[in-house]
């Protein structure tokens, strides 16, 4: 489902190149981010430590944090990180690292403000609390500059990760949704019926489609019931899709009624100007199944006697 | 009045959810139940348009007022390829898509108003309204 060459919203952040244009990351800034590398790489340690005394005043700190295994193990990645930060490389393995770390805060859930606010208070740190004060001021104004931009680059692929994952499991949930929904019941010896919920797309036709040849040619159905008293729009793609259904149905062997035809829908149909043909419609499905048990030859016991 | 965002169309689901606003928008500005279901259903439209000849364009649902009256406007534009012969894709039958080649004829019957603009190469931009 989800594009991998673009990002959410379309802007191509895939390669290293492309990821610092978007940024306007230029060579002078890696070189200046390297000079306040110098001053603030020795100090990692101490900057990890700080930065966990932050996390921890967080109220979500014990969910993701649950032993100190974790925490170590997640501190070494952090300094890792920022170490690779400093280097003032940003080439492909440095943005498919970005993507990897997107893709662990995507796994465990962690709220994106949480996100936002760690890199924030990382940049402070390393900007303002752990700087020694030792490069000259362009020196320190073009290295601020560059490690905002880095900080955002980094932000922008670990959000765009999160996002391509978010969108896919949206989009598995979704598909087993879909293939829940198709589900034609032999509802008496010979009669099939299929309740339409929902909006019908290309894709969801095609199932509806294959589902309901595949039941007719194991029950031998005579009749099937479609009922689309859940389907909130009719519009002349679904049309289509609905009557090719009842054509091909026909060809089988199995006569075809679209039930649960609504006063809206019926008016929207014909002002659309679609011809139904010889489709066997109904208002609902109790019509549609009282004909259907008669043709069965079953004496459908009438509601209300 | 209170515009919503425009929904960039560009795939089955982003159609979808500019269907499910548009219902969302006509029966908040207190269209009929049959008003509510064309306005759904030219928003369909439109949008099938879109994906089919464009690819990718954008629909905006805005609840409108006039003289007292409550309405809803859709405005579904493009860059696409656009519409080479306007008087002949607004006939009943008429498609080049190979479908059933009523849905811009259809829409018009539906709504109020009607306004198609296109120009080959450039995109088309087909606005719409639905009165109270």
């Amino acid at each position: 489902m989800a594009d991998n060459s673009m990002s959410s919203h379309g802007t191509k952040m895939n390669t290293a190149e492309e990821a610092c244009s978007l940024f306007r990351l230029t060579d002078s800034d890696l070189a200046a981010l390297k000079r306040l590398g110098e001053r603030v790489v020795p100090k990692m340690d101490a900057f990890v430590e700080q930065f966990y005394v932050w996390l921890k005043t967080l109220p979500e700190y014990e969910v993701y944090f649950p032993d100190e295994a974790m925490v170590q193990h997640v501190k070494s990645l952090q300094r890792d990180y920022w170490v690779e930060v400093f280097e003032g490389v940003v080439d492909q393995s440095y943005v498919d690292r970005r993507a990897t770390v997107g893709e662990t805060h995507a796994r465990i859930g962690l709220p994106l403000g949480i996100y936002f606010s760690a890199m924030n208070y990382a940049v402070t740190l390393f900007s303002v609390d752990l700087y020694d004060g030792n490069l000259n001021a362009d020196d320190y104004a073009a290295a601020v500059i560059a490690l905002n931009k880095v900080a955002s680059m980094d932000t922008a692929l670990v959000v765009d990760t999160y996002a391509r994952i978010s969108n896919e499991a949206a989009a598995a949930q979704s598909k087993a949704i879909m293939e829940m929904s198709t589900p034609v019941t032999q509802i008496w010896e010979g009669i099939l019926l299929l309740p339409l919920v929902g909006l019908i797309d290309s894709k969801r036709a095609q199932d509806i489609m294959d589902a309901s040849l595949a039941k007719i040619a194991d029950t031998q159905a005579r009749i099937f019931i479609l009922d689309i008293s859940g389907v909130g729009v009719v519009d002349t793609a679904v049309a289509n899709y609905l009557i090719k259904v009842t054509k091909a149905t026909r060809l089988m062997g199995c006569q075809s009624t679209i039930s649960g035809v609504s006063p809206a829908i019926a008016q929207t149909m014909t002002e659309l100007g679609i011809d139904v043909g010889n489709v066997r419609t109904t208002a609902n499905m109790r019509d549609a199944l009282s004909l259907a048990l008669q043709a069965q030859g079953v004496a459908a016991p009438r509601v209300g006697d | 009045m209170a515009a919503s965002h425009p929904i960039i169309i560009h795939d089955e689901r982003s159609l979808a959810a500019a269907v499910l606003e548009a219902t969302r928008v006509a029966q908040s500005a207190g269209l009929s139940r049959v008003a509510v279901q064309q306005l759904a259903t030219v928003t369909s439209e439109l949008g099938r348009n879109i994906l089919k000849y464009a690819v990718r364009g954008r629909i905006q649902l805005e609840a409108i007022e006039r003289k007292g009256r409550k309405g809803v406007r859709v405005v579904a534009s493009d860059k696409g390829p656009g519409i080479q012969e306007v008087e002949r894709a607004m006939a009943d039958h008429y498609s080049t898509g190979g479908t059933l080649g009523l849905g811009l004829s259809g829409t018009k019957r539906m709504m109020d108003e009607f306004t198609v603009m296109s120009e080959p190469g450039k995109g088309t931009r087909v606005e719409v309204v639905k009165w109270q």
